[in-house]
């Protein structure tokens, strides 16, 4: 079981360097992680050249950086779930189920903070139920997952009656619209998000044991880890920045939306996969789907900065996906 | 070597888009736009809807009739309210003159559209209104607006039916999705036209042609006395057709919308009639307004585009109006409409 770590910072120089270059670059691994990295720069770049005058303004950047910061926080949250060997199919339908119980409380004038911490819960309880019956049922991940999107989502229409909620806050639309040194509130909330992911997953022995667990249940189990606790938690987290996410989300459109945004559920695995996380579980890292966010929405944005038509927007977007992780073959 | 290479072209590449912006952005600041130089960005609902591809055709068309410029983008799906922000969010910084938004819930584009405003860009939103309360909280501003009115669009189906089988009469009411605006809108708007009938329903067949047959059926079976059927779309009025017939029943139904299948049916007989809509009309009036707005001139506020009751006396023109188009065959109505819009471009 290979624990990897997060791009670490180059320019360590001893003797050796050239060397340990050497040998890294012909690491297949190393290129999992760093592929990612080299496909946004290129991607940047190439829209950079084509409209420099449109696409690599700080308004635009800054635009791509809102766009991210959603799936970034869903990013996150599923691949906690991916490292484990599972995944989890009810994000989109998890953060709408958020969003409805935010916008439910919200028309009934409970204070904002509220709101936000009953979306939060929402997306949590959900989240728990997913953990406790694919750890304790012992059920495949796919299929609860599966099932708990229809759930969540139909959840979701009943609270609301299948109507949106109008959510008009000045609070949020500062956190939707506001920026200080040109980076977007909305941004800041899902870099800390990722900051506290990485180090939760590198640096504390819960990390380790979400690691053990999705590199090999069995030894783990034989280790005396719990493999349920693991399970559940991981499960847990994703709902619960699901929930969170829809916090951000009502921000960004001014209402609870009772509709499923299932773009985002396709964003997460696409970007967890293109991240370099192994699907098999045991290996990968925070920084690595983050970035792959960023590449996402970037090139989202940069097909429509040049006005290339819609429909082929589809195609070079899921073209992309699978080159990237065709080249990437994170799996043992 | 090859790298320097390819930075030499980028720097080249680079300074050359640089000069052409430059040129461009003096050549626009004369007074008066003239058509070639009107840039026009429309971000429109999913193209997963053939709906929304005859809005999307119907901008592009009169955008190269006239010579301006269009570019038409789309949420990535139809129910991707933030990606749909977001491709707003990308084309507001750009170099357009005018903005068509089609908004996927009535809420979702007011930021986009705020930032627009506070760039002096026009905003003109068609088919599906934006949300008057949230656009105030964005400081976003539209200039016009067209789309349809469903629940008029109804109504004027409800008189007719009630016109042709006569008043007291029981009729069938098929919606689509719980809680939908439009199928709520339509159904209403039926209801208020068909005074004095009675009715059964509505029930929900989520727009679904098997669902809309089903739920016929049942009608049907615990009311043998139905003398219409009204649904809030064709696919749902096709299920209706089928199950009238499977009863051998010769009672009226009406669908909404104008696609190809139901003006089929409605030659053939099986659907009495449809409600048309044209969103090809939509979207020309989106560019038509753009072009005024950039002349500056003066465009009317509100439009509401046309809708058609086609039915057995007018078929015949509706087919022969066809366009190469599959789903919504019908790009213009078959008869006179008000565009508003037209009369007050400069040539």
């Amino acid at each position: 079981m290979r624990k990897s770590v997060a791009p670490a910072k180059p320019g360590a120089t001893d003797l050796s360097f050239l060397d340990k270059a050497r040998s890294r670059i012909k690491d297949p691994f190393f290129w999992s992680d760093w592929l990612v990295v080299v496909a946004f720069i290129f991607v940047v770049a190439v829209f950079g050249i084509i409209a420099p005058e449109e696409f690599l303004t700080l308004w635009n950047l800054n635009n791509i950086l809102v766009a991210a910061s959603i799936p970034a926080i869903i990013a996150v949250g599923q691949t906690f779930t991916v490292l484990t060997a599972g995944i989890d199919l009810s994000v989109s339908s998890t953060m709408t189920f958020g969003a409805v119980t935010f916008g439910l409380v919200f028309t009934n004038s409970w204070p904002l903070w509220q709101c936000v911490i009953i979306g939060v819960i929402a997306g949590t309880v959900v989240g728990l139920l997913n953990g406790l019956i694919i750890a304790k049922r012992k059920i495949n991940d796919f299929i609860v997952t599966l099932g708990m999107l229809s759930v969540a989502s139909g959840a979701a229409l009943v609270l609301s009656d299948g109507k949106p909620r109008q959510v008009i806050s000045e609070q949020l639309s500062t956190l939707a619209i506001g920026e200080k040194a040109n980076v977007p509130y909305l941004m800041m909330v899902a870099f800390v998000i990722v900051l506290i992911a990485h180090f939760v997953l590198f640096h504390t022995r819960f990390g380790t044991h979400v690691f053990a667990v999705g590199g090999d249940p069995e030894s783990a189990r034989a280790m005396g880890i719990s493999v349920v606790k693991i399970k559940v938690a991981v499960y847990v987290i994703s709902g619960a920045l699901a929930g969170l996410a829809a916090t951000l989300a009502i921000s960004r459109i001014g209402s609870a939306e009772p509709a499923a945004n299932t773009s985002i559920l396709l964003n997460s695995v696409a970007a967890v996969v293109l991240g370099g996380v192994s699907l098999f579980g045991g290996r990968g890292t925070i920084f690595g789907p983050f970035i792959a966010t960023l590449l996402l929405q970037s090139l989202a944005n940069g097909l429509t900065v040049i006005g290339v038509a819609a429909y082929y927007q589809y195609l070079s977007i899921g073209l992309v996906v699978i080159l990237s992780a065709a080249l990437v073959r994170t799996d043992k | 070597m090859k790298l320097t290479k390819s930075i030499k072209v980028a720097f080249v590449a680079v300074a050359a888009s640089s000069l052409v912006i430059a040129g461009t952005t003096t050549g626009s600041a004369a007074p008066k736009k003239s058509l070639k130089s009107i840039r026009v960005a429309a971000v429109v609902k999913g193209l997963d809807n053939p709906f929304f591809i005859g809005i999307k055709e119907g901008i592009e068309e009169t955008a190269l009739k006239y010579g301006v410029y269009a570019n038409v983008q789309a949420a990535p799906g139809l129910n991707d309210d933030i990606g749909q922000a977001n491709k707003l969010d990308s084309l507001a910084g750009q170099n357009y003159d005018c903005y068509i938004v089609i908004p996927i819930s009535s809420n979702n584009l007011s930021q986009a559209i705020g930032k627009i405003t506070k760039k002096k860009k026009t905003v003109i939103n068609i088919d599906s209104p934006v949300d008057s309360a949230s656009l105030n909280a964005s400081g976003g501003k539209i200039t016009s607006f067209a789309g349809t009115d469903n629940f008029e669009a109804g109504k004027a189906g409800g008189a007719k039916m009630v016109a042709a089988i006569g008043a007291g009469k029981k009729i069938g009411l098929i919606a689509g999705l719980a809680g939908n605006v439009t199928s709520n809108a339509r159904v209403d708007g039926f209801k208020a036209g068909a005074a004095g009938a009675t009715f059964v329903g509505p029930v929900n067949a989520d727009w679904d042609t098997t669902k809309a047959l089903d739920a016929a059926n049942a009608m049907i079976a615990a009311n043998k006395d139905l003398a219409g059927f009204f649904a809030a779309n064709d696919q749902m009025a096709q299920g209706v057709g089928k199950a009238i017939k499977a009863a051998k029943l010769n009672i009226p139904v009406y669908g909404v919308d104008g696609i190809a299948d139901a003006l089929n049916e409605v030659k053939a007989g099986s659907i009495t009639a449809t409600i048309s809509q044209y969103p090809y009309v939509m979207g020309q009036m989106g560019v038509e307004a753009c072009i005024i707005a950039a002349q500056g001139g003066k465009v009317p506020a509100q439009t509401i585009t046309p809708y058609y009751i086609i039915d057995s006396s007018n078929i015949t023109a509706a087919l022969t109006n066809k366009s190469t188009r599959g789903f919504f065959p019908n790009q213009t109505p078959p008869g006179a409409f008000t565009n508003p819009y037209t009369k007050l471009i400069k040539k």
